[in-house]
């Protein structure tokens, strides 16, 4: 099975996780909401599969570029 | 006694350019997936347009008596050709010959200037690069004798630098591209790459690891991820080689032929008066909360006309080209899925897109939603101020007519990127619009602090004075004071627009020709 990681796009915090590992998720579906300058900014996934893991929490500081979930294709 | 024989001996050896690298190099070529030179153009050509010219020239070999024994074809084909009816100049290297590389003619017949080149300007007509090329080698010394110094002989890059301020350039990369030929990539007003097909770096894999020991397959060094997503080095990706000179067409037809011509206006079909319910609801309540800008533009521009530039890059800014009741438009609109917050890459990619309109005399209409430039540290060691102001100098020297539609956030430097002062200076806003140099929330502490620190409940006294700041930011007061030119039902925006951006052709009309711009970007 393929590991696909999805980044943030944006340095902020975590707002919100909106999905949890087993949710099976298409393209376009947002996995988190990260709050970056008052702003709430869906972290969406460009494939679609099965989350396998989340790897932030809420409040958590994200870098852009930073993996914050992992699904399997 | 006729000419016959010579007349012949021309036919003769235009077929045999016609081979291109032989049969056994162009099976390899179609078998890694890819057309061949001849092909791309045909392709991309209205039918029976294309005329060569320089397809003679090449390496012949001759027998004791002077009879031709073999003739390896230029690896560079090109001439006239017509999109869409509209003469072009176009030309590629051929990849079957040699990969494309140079082949010590008397004058270049493109690729780094050249006869194309000099085509496309002294006619004025549009130029398109069909890329597949590796540049300079180091074998070039032997069959010199001598090595060279960068831009030697009478084609550098001169004539790639006059053709930007005049004609409209575009660079299709469809194979490995170093050197050379990805600097002529770039020297272009908007380029495209195949996916999984082309890749476009200074050096390839074999120099850097030489450099610094690690290996790299050309796609991880160069293909699109890198090269258009990540970097922005190449504007847009195509699916394939088909889709490629498609967006090749496309790009064009938004395009005057040159500075001194209008876009031409296309068939109007779609009515001005269209005035979707969905633009009054779009944006949500919750001014936090994000929502889908693109799907706004669409509602508001010809159906189907949006093409966007740099799509994968800095996103958190759109830029498109569309057509407004047939007339062409540059769009700019901050993108809310990434809270609209402008970074380094979406301050340069604004800045790239409005100077691109404004050479082609293309208005221009923001959409506003921007909370501001992106901050912290990261941000500010990528030079945020430095890309921002950068963004806004680029705004102010412009000469178009532009239009700011405000649908939500106008804040602070980046805010004012977009907001034509030096103009008709023509703002409209949504009622959702609100603005300032920052917003309420973050601001209101420090405006305040001594009286918020001194009251008895500091918290609640902050509060108080949010409330009262957020009262007077309604946009219907500015309206009042007429410091904003209107405010106006979403629903009219199309209408509204399209009446204006008709108004303005005699103005557009009115400064065709170069544009030169004086003093030094920030």
């Amino acid at each position: 099975m393929a590991r696909i990681d999805v980044k943030s796009e944006i340095t902020g915090t975590v707002w919100k996780v909106t999905a949890k590992p087993g949710d099976k998720v298409e393209s376009g579906d947002t996995l988190l909401v990260i709050e970056s300058m008052k702003m709430e900014i869906p972290v969406i996934t460009e494939d679609g599969g099965t989350v396998k893991e989340i790897l932030v929490k809420e409040k958590d500081p994200v870098a852009e570029g930073q993996v914050v979930a992992v699904l399997e294709e | 006694m006729s000419w016959q024989p010579e007349i012949e001996e021309i036919h003769r050896r235009r077929k045999l350019a016609e081979a291109c690298g032989g049969a056994d190099a162009v099976a390899k070529h179609h078998a890694s997936g890819k057309l061949t030179v001849r092909e791309r153009i045909a392709a991309i050509l209205d039918p029976g347009s294309f005329r060569e010219v320089g397809k003679l020239a090449g390496r012949a070999s001759y027998d004791p008596a002077g009879r031709l024994t073999a003739f390896e074809p230029a690896p560079y084909v090109m001439g006239l050709g017509k999109i869409d009816g509209r003469p072009v100049a176009i030309g590629g290297e051929d990849y079957t010959i040699r990969a494309g590389t140079g082949f010590g003619s008397d004058r270049r017949k493109g690729g780094q200037g050249g006869f194309v080149e000099d085509l496309a300007h002294e006619y004025r007509i549009p130029l398109v690069n069909l890329i597949d090329g590796t540049g300079g080698s180091v074998a070039n010394a032997r069959r010199k004798g001598y090595t060279v110094v960068p831009g030697y002989g009478q084609d550098g890059f001169e004539r790639s630098v006059d053709l930007m301020g005049i004609v409209p350039v575009v660079s299709a990369v469809m194979g490995t591209t170093a050197g050379g030929p990805s600097a002529r990539a770039i020297l272009a007003h908007w380029s495209v790459m195949v996916r999984g097909q082309a890749q476009i770096f200074a050096a390839g894999p074999p120099v850097v690891e030489r450099a610094f020991g690690t290996k790299l397959t050309k796609e991880a060094l160069g293909g699109e991820k890198v090269a258009v997503d990540a970097a922005g080095t190449i504007d847009n990706v195509a699916e394939d080689e088909a889709d490629c000179l498609r967006q090749v067409k496309r790009f064009l037809s938004y395009l005057p032929s040159n500075v001194w011509e209008l876009a031409p206006r296309a068939q109007r079909g779609d009515p001005v008066d269209r005035c979707e319910d969905g633009l009054a609801s779009i944006v949500p309540r919750a001014g936090r909360e994000a929502y889908n800008m693109k799907k706004l533009v669409e509602m508001v521009v010809d159906e189907g006309s949006m093409f966007e530039i740099q799509p994968t890059f800095g996103r958190a800014v759109v830029t498109a080209l569309v057509r407004m009741d047939g007339y062409v438009v540059g769009i700019v609109a901050n993108n809310p899925m990434f809270g609209g917050i402008v970074d380094v890459k979406a301050a340069r990619k604004q800045g790239h897109f409005v100077e691109l309109c404004d050479m082609f005399n293309i208005p221009i209409i923001f959409f506003a939603d921007v909370p501001g430039l992106m901050v912290g540290v990261q941000s500010e060691a990528e030079a945020i101020v430095r890309e921002g102001v950068r963004a806004r100098y680029i705004g102010l020297q412009v000469s178009v007519p532009v239009f700011t539609v405000i649908v939500r956030k106008c804040y602070g430097v980046a805010g004012g990127s977009v907001i034509d002062r030096r103009g008709l200076n023509f703002k409209i806003a949504w009622p959702s619009a609100e603005w300032g140099s920052l917003p309420v929330e973050g601001g209101v502490k420090a405006a305040y602090r001594r009286e918020i620190e001194g009251a008895p409940d500091p918290h609640a006294r902050e509060r108080e004075i949010e409330d009262e700041l957020k009262q007077l930011a309604s946009p219907l007061r500015t309206a009042e004071a007429f410091a904003i030119e209107d405010m106006i039902d979403p629903r009219e925006t199309r209408p509204y627009l399209c009446q204006f951006i008709e108004a303005l052709q005699p103005r557009l009309k009115s400064q065709l020709g170069p544009k030169l711009k004086a003093g030094v970007r920030p």
